[in-house]
């Protein structure tokens, strides 16, 4: 299987996992590692944690793949929405939070445009960060505190000190018009 | 809360960014609204799509191991396997079965196997009807599909006549160039929103890893490019779009081939233009 595990699709893939075939896991490990634990890592800003919890996020991926419903959406939308939450929980249990904002205050962090480890980085991952460059600043801002740390409008409007039906507008023109934008484009992504 | 107000909720879900309370109503209303439901699909995949943004990075390569070690100890749904081995007090020989007459051992063997029988054929009834009602499931869920689509067919539509109303309405014709001399093209568009609808026919069906797109090019200034599109059997398109603030004012509206990706810039031939005004 692992032969030929390239032209496997993803939604196959996952129903061997849920038939039980290890090596069905391990092709899936080994096309969505990178995206993922750079995703775990930058939402919780520690390799030793970040790769427990990117094991942890595997283990769920091996227990739920029968849960998976290609109907419902993309296996990599699947993946992600797991990796994501399993790394805000460890955030939240770890309450990093507080320690995580003071670092963000001093160095906002935002990868658009960063030139670093280029050697990892995807074609995806270039369209969808040309695709955020062309966002309005306010609007990246509120979707990536909402994305990568796991914020609430609520929280959101308290941290940057705007209204809260001002943030509530930008992040849903910011996600509408990203969608937009990504839409006819990523279509080759798939 | 309305439907709409219900839909404006739809983005901050997808971002997990909703307060509990709000949260719980929207769920609700999910429940019964395929609509709705149809929409957020979306709106999770383009947030999904966001984990691009961080920075791929590479695990150690003993993650993966740990991993299938994990996987290997772990059945499928279930409880994880006891790692050490349990520990089974075997049963002396002869000192329960001796005690047994042979008649009453035939009794339960035969019991057994017929409780054993009993037992698979209502595992194999109740694997049919799980079937079964995937399969249901998975009609509906077609079903709604082609409903949210049928939807978003007569959105369009609604909104082109919208636009065709509206106070800042330009209308522009688009003719076929040397390569497509005859297709033609309408593009409407309010320059107050940007709003904009683009209704082509007779294009040719693009090649299969090619597709049309929509170029605004601003008196004087570079194109600025629109949506990716392809067409029907009769090489009709209906595409809504924005026109950007910059190419609101008297802008050549053209039409090129391109890799289905999309170009930053125009590279393939011209199909459609409207003339400069």
């Amino acid at each position: 299987m692992q032969a030929e595990a390239s032209q496997i699709s993803d939604n196959d893939l996952l129903r061997a996992v849920s038939r039980g075939d290890e090596t069905a896991l391990a092709a899936i490990y080994d096309r969505y590692r990178l995206i993922l634990f750079g995703l775990i890592l930058r939402i919780l800003h520690d390799r030793q944690e970040a790769e427990d919890c990117l094991q942890e996020a595997f283990l769920q991926v091996w227990r739920r793949a029968a849960d998976f419903d290609e109907s419902r959406g993309r296996a990599f939308t699947w993946l992600v929405t797991i990796a994501r939450s399993r790394a805000l929980d460890r955030l939240r249990a770890v309450g990093a939070r507080a320690r995580l904002a003071d670092e963000a205050a001093k160095s906002p962090r935002d990868d658009v445009g960063d030139a670093a480890e280029d050697a990892l980085k995807s074609e995806q991952g270039t369209i969808v960060r040309q695709a955020l460059a062309e966002l309005p600043d306010e609007q990246r801002r509120t979707l990536l505190l909402a994305y990568f740390e796991g914020l609430t409008q609520t929280e959101i409007a308290a941290r940057l000190g705007d209204p809260l039906g001002t943030v509530k507008t930008r992040m849903r023109s910011g996600l509408i018009r990203l969608r937009e934008l990504l839409g006819e484009r990523s279509r080759g992504l798939y | 809360m309305e439907h709409q107000e219900y839909q404006e909720l739809l983005a901050l879900y997808a971002l997990d960014a909703l307060d509990a309370s709000e949260a719980r109503a929207l769920e609700t209303h999910l429940n019964t609204c395929a609509a709705c439901s149809a929409e957020l699909a979306g709106l999770r995949e383009a947030a999904a799509l966001l984990a691009h943004a961080s920075t791929p990075a590479e695990p150690r390569a003993e993650v993966r191991a740990r991993i299938l070690e994990d996987a290997r100890h772990e059945p499928q749904g279930g409880q994880p396997v006891a790692r050490t081995s349990a520990k089974v007090v075997p049963l002396r020989p002869g000192a329960v079965a001796s005690r047994w007459p042979n008649v009453l051992r035939l009794a339960a063997a035969l019991a057994f196997v017929a409780l054993l029988t009993g037992v698979i054929v209502f595992w194999r009834r109740d694997v049919k009807s799980r079937r079964e009602i995937a399969q249901l499931s998975r009609q509906i869920n077609t079903e709604q599909r082609e409903l949210a689509r049928d939807r978003d067919v007569l959105a369009r539509q609604r909104e082109a006549l919208a636009l065709l109303n509206s106070p800042g309405m330009k209308k522009m014709d688009l003719a076929g160039t040397q390569t497509a001399k005859s297709a033609r093209a309408t593009f409407v568009f309010d320059r107050e929103t940007g709003r904009s609808v683009l209704m082509t026919e007779g294009l040719p069906a693009p090649p299969a890893d090619m597709a049309y797109e929509v170029w605004f090019i601003p008196k004087g200034h570079a194109p600025m490019p629109g949506k990716m599109f392809t067409v029907d059997a009769a090489g009709h398109a209906m595409i809504s779009d924005h026109v950007p603030m910059e190419a609101r004012e008297n802008p050549v509206i053209a039409i090129t081939l391109e890799p289905k990706r999309g170009s930053a810039v125009p590279t393939g031939a011209i199909y459609l233009s409207s003339s400069s005004s």
